[in-house]
Formats: C-alpha cells, sequence, structure tokens
C-alpha cells in the first residue's frame, strides 16, 4: 500500500495537467458545435470538396458531422491521441524511471517482491487514469448537455467516451512492457511520442483502405465510432483481442520484470 | 553461526565475466571487508546477494535461507548502501525516510531523527538541492534506521569528508557491538584495515584470498626506501626476507616481509641520509598474492 500511494503521489501533478488538457479540449469542440450545426449545410457543401480519402483519414463522415454525436465521434479522435499520449507516457515511465533515477536499488532491497513492485505501479496508474476518465467524462456529458440543441442518446454518447479508456489501457500495456523490455529509456516523452504518432498515422491510412486486418494493428480504430453510434455496442472481434493484447503485455511485463537483473548505472 | 554463506557463485554478463566461482562465510557479529579493485567483481557478488541480479550458477544464503527464493524475507533484516545514491530528487529527505521506513514493520522515527543527529543531516532539504556527501549521508541513514541484522556497504565512503567517515566508522562500531553483523567493500585498503576482522580479497572476479586482517598485516611487505650517505653496493639488503630490490644512486628500495627487527638492525649499520617506510598499496598486495598463486 506504502508504494501504491507514493507512486500515485508522484502522478498527481502529471494526472491533473492531463485532466484539465483533456477536458479544456472537449470543452473547446463542443462549443464549436452550436454554430458548426446552425451552418451545416455549408459545411457539408465545403466538406464534399475534400477527396473521399482524406475525410475518411480524418475520420470526417458527412452524413453524421451535423449531429452532436457524430460530431463528438470527430473530435474524439483527437481526444484519443491526447489521451493515448497520457497513457503511454504513464506505462513507459513506471518501470523505467526507477533504473532512470536509480532508485531500483532503493525499492528492490526493501522486503517485498518484484511482483508487488509492479503490482503497486501498476495500479497507481490505473487509478491515474480512471480518476482522468471520471471527471473527463462528466465534464463531457455537462458541455454536451449545455450544446445539444435535440436530444442525444446517453448511452451512445457515454459508449463513445469510455473508449478513451479502453484506449488508454491498451497504450499503458505497451507502455509497460516497452519499459521492462527497453529499461534504459532516456527520454520518455521521445518514445511515447514517437510510438503514439505512429500508431495514429497507421490508423489513419488503415481507415482509407477498408482492410479491416490493418485495424487490427492501431489501437485507435479497435472502436469505431460509427458502429457504437449505429449499435450501441462495440465489435466483440477488436474488444476481445484488445483485452487479450492488455493482459498478454501486462502478464509479460510481471514475468519479464521479475526474471530481469537489475544493473547499477 | 554463518549469516551469509555463498557457495560458487558465478554470475556471467553473456560471455563477459562477472565472478566466478566466489566462495566464503561471514560470520555472525563480524566485521566482513571486501576488497578488490574497481571492476574486480564486489558490486556484482553484493548485487547477487539482495537479488537484484540472479546468478548464474551456485547459490548463497543469508540468515541460512536462500537469496532467491526468501529474498523479501531476509531483506527485513538487511541495510543495504549502494556506491551511488539518487533518491528520489523531488522528495525531502524526511519524506524519503518516511517511505523508507514505511516497509519495515516498526515505529523508525525515533532512530531516523538519532541518525540524522550523529550524520548531521538536514532532514527538512529537498533531496534535489543536497551534496553528493549529503546525498550519501541519505544513503547511510537510509539502511540503517530500520536497525538491520545484516548491513551491507558497498564502497560507502565515497563522498564523506574524513570528519564524516570517522563519524559514520563509529556508527558502524556501534552497530556492530549491537549485534549486527557488517559486509564492507572497498577499494581503499587502510579502511577496511580500519574497521575490520576479516577480509576476502577478489580480483578478476575470483576469490584471491579470506584471511584475518592480522595474518593479512603479516603476511604482507613493507616498502623501504633509503637514502645513504654514501654510495654502497645493495648486496648489504640482500638478506632474507627482501624482495624486488633496486638501486638507483645512493637510494635503495625493496620490499621486506618478515621480522622487521632484523632489516632495522641492518640499516642501522648504514649511515643513512633518509629513510621511508611504507604499507603497500592494495595493488602490491595482491602482487604479493598472485606471486603465491602462480
Amino acid at each position: 500500500m506504502n508504494m501504491f500511494l507514493h507512486e500515485l503521489k508522484a502522478y498527481r501533478k502529471s494526472t491533473i495537467v492531463w485532466t484539465l488538457s483533456l477536458v479544456a479540449l472537449v470543452i473547446l469542440f463542443l462549443s464549436m458545435f452550436p454554430s458548426f450545426s446552425k451552418d451545416a449545410e455549408e459545411f457539408k457543401k465545403l466538406l464534399e470538396g475534400f477527396p473521399v480519402e482524406v475525410r475518411k483519414a480524418i475520420g470526417l463522415s458527412i452524413d453524421s458531422i451535423a449531429t452532436l454525436l457524430g460530431f463528438y465521434s470527430y473530435a474524439f479522435l483527437y481526444l484519443k491521441l491526447a489521451g493515448a499520449i497520457q497513457a503511454m507516457n504513464l506505462g513507459t515511465s513506471i518501470l523505467s524511471k526507477e533504473s532512470r533515477e536509480k532508485t531500483a536499488d532503493f525499492l528492490l532491497t526493501k522486503p517485498v517482491t518484484r511482483k508487488q513492485v509492479v503490482t503497486a505501479k501498476v495500479m497507481a496508474a490505473l487509478v491515474s487514469l480512471i480518476l482522468t476518465n471520471i471527471v473527463f467524462i462528466m465534464l463531457s456529458f455537462v458541455m454536451a448537455s449545455i450544446v445539444a440543441g435535440d436530444e442525444f442518446s446517453k448511452k451512445v454518447f457515454f459508449l463513445l467516451s469510455i473508449t478513451l479508456f479502453f484506449i488508454q489501457l491498451m497504450f499503458l500495456a505497451l507502455g509497460i512492457i516497452i519499459s521492462v523490455i527497453f529499461p534504459k529509456i532516456k527520454s520518455v516523452i521521445s518514445v511515447s511520442l514517437g510510438t503514439v504518432f505512429g500508431f495514429f498515422m497507421l490508423g489513419m491510412i488503415s481507415s482509407t483502405t477498408d482492410d479491416k486486418a490493418l485495424r487490427y494493428l492501431t489501437p485507435f480504430y479497435y472502436f469505431d465510432s460509427a458502429y457504437i453510434v449505429k449499435n450501441t455496442g462495440y465489435e466483440n472481434s477488436f474488444l476481445v483481442t484488445g483485452i487479450i493484447l492488455i493482459i498478454a503485455a501486462v502478464a509479460a511485463s510481471y514475468y519479464l520484470y521479475a526474471k530481469k537483473d537489475v544493473h547499477s548505472v | 553461526m554463518n549469516v551469509i554463506e555463498i557457495k560458487n557463485l558465478t554470475k556471467m554478463y553473456g560471455k563477459a565475466r562477472g565472478i566466478e566461482n566466489v566462495s566464503f562465510n561471514v560470520e555472525e557479529g563480524e566485521i566482513f571487508g571486501f576488497i578488490g579493485p574497481n571492476g574486480a567483481g564486489k558490486s556484482t557478488t553484493i548485487r547477487t546477494l539482495l537479488s537484484l541480479i540472479y546468478p548464474t550458477s551456485g547459490s548463497a544464503a543469508i540468515f541460512g535461507k536462500d537469496i532467491i527464493t526468501a529474498a523479501p524475507e531476509i531483506k527485513k533484516d538487511i541495510g543495504y548502501l549502494p556506491s551511488e545514491v539518487f533518491y528520489y530528487d523531488n522528495m525531502k529527505v524526511i519524506d524519503l525516510l518516511k517511505y523508507s521506513a514505511s516497509f519495515y514493520k516498526k515505529d523508525c522515527t525515533k532512530r531516523i531523527r538519532e541518525l540524522a543527529e550523529i550524520m548531521e543531516l538536514d532532514l527538512t532539504k529537498k533531496i534535489d538541492d543536497l551534496s553528493l556527501g549529503n546525498k550519501k549521508k541519505v544513503g547511510i541513514v537510509q539502511g540503517l534506521l530500520h536497525e538491520p541484522k545484516l548491513i551491507i556497504l558497498d564502497e560507502p565512503t565515497s563522498g564523506l569528508d574524513p570528519l564524516m567517515q570517522q563519524k559514520f566508522f563509529d556508527l558502524l562500531e556501534k552497530e556492530n557491538k549491537k549485534g549486527a553483523t557488517i559486509l564492507f567493500s572497498s577499494h581503499i585498503l587502510s579502511e577496511v584495515q580500519r574497521l575490520c576482522d576479516r577480509v576476502a580479497i577478489i580480483k578478476d572476479g575470483r576469490i584471491v584470498t579470506v584471511e584475518k586482517i592480522s595474518t593479512l598485516k603479516e603476511n604482507t611487505y613493507k616498502k623501504f626506501k633509503v637514502e645513504t650517505k654514501s654510495e654502497i653496493g645493495m648486496e648489504h639488503f640482500n638478506v632474507e626476507g627482501v624482495n624486488q630490490l633496486e638501486k638507483d644512486g645512493s637510494t635503495i628500495s625493496f620490499l621486506f616481509r618478515g621480522n622487521i627487527n632484523s632489516i632495522m638492525k641492518k640499516i642501522a649499520e648504514i649511515e643513512i641520509a633518509n629513510i621511508w617506510v611504507e604499507e603497500p598499496d592494495l595493488e602490491e598486495i595482491f602482487m604479493h598474492y598472485y606471486e603465491r598463486e602462480d
């Protein structure tokens, strides 16, 4: 418990900053909606001028863009991007931090098992993300209620919003396994930004082709907003794959971290 | 009773050598020195004992329990001070020490105050703002605050001024009198000589010898350098126990091992201008052990 609280405290500042940024971003996007929906026809005409591939790549769907959920789905692409960076940062730093700051010697000579160390750190990261999402979703709801002219499906809105958390979990797990395999990461931000943007670009490419297989490669497109809006649910195959990937990455991290040599730097 | 038992411990880093077939025991209540030059395998041995790294082959036990399977249990009673200390930069000293204490199921507040007072450590400062020597003090307090039964120190004195070093050694001796066993690694022979009962000498990953300090002293050479008033032949010093006899003008130097009185008599027979008698440094002791090995 002491390790968990210590870690949680260590992430306090970054969690607050990221939460505020995400909230600011969603407020900014949603506050544009009223003026956008007023001139929706104009916009649609303008957007039709864009090549189909470009529209697909940036996640624009002309049919639904004028509705709140459609507009939110579009904006959500960028929220996902920001959220992914937060989670990836957390994941990459939690275990590599120890070797970078040479505190591994401190922690691992205490009467704890390495499993306990990983658990405390993963739980702290998880709680940070959960707190971020609670605040984010609540304020998104408030903002959506304010700007929505008509009724909108609260359930779909929630299903869309919570995908942020699922995507963050995937990037968290990815970050953790990277930090176990490459413990000497000098700069967390460059690794996490590189990985996240890499997947983001891959996602853009995959959405221009209709190749479903390619979608499995990028966490950003595991949750297709058009599908969620239409079916009020997720695609099971992607949901299951996502869960399996997260469990596999975390399990592998536990195993590798327990076995590895901790060198003095 | 042996607090530490090491049996044929080997650690390879890929194909590179870490340590090979290291075996020695540390008995309860002793201060055991572990000396060798940099890169000889001192830290590798210590880190293996603490299960920070895992051995390639061989085994070791602390308090009679296996170092790998019983690691968390063993560590309840170990205090460790690494050679390089870098503790969570954005914490205050007291917060770090409290965090450290929270791992042990006892109240260490009083002990923290005591140790900080002895080591003259300001508890309210941020670790970031501390000098290397003061960071080292944080490490010392951190390693001793739970009154461990076994204290493991990896080159603990670097960065401490002589005055602090003295206080630190006094502190260790006090802990030792209270019953703590101490494993002390160093590449400085004098500090080991001053504190330890027995030493293990390691070079190139292998234990060269495990000896009592007193035996080591008897067996080691002393370095003599004699400047004579008039030039004399160096055969004068060619007696039993003299080694590496060299002459440079009116200066004669040699290593001597044996009864010190006999060589002093030899020196008294001639007119000398100056004399230097030195303890051999660590390298020379190693050379001595290598010569014996070959």
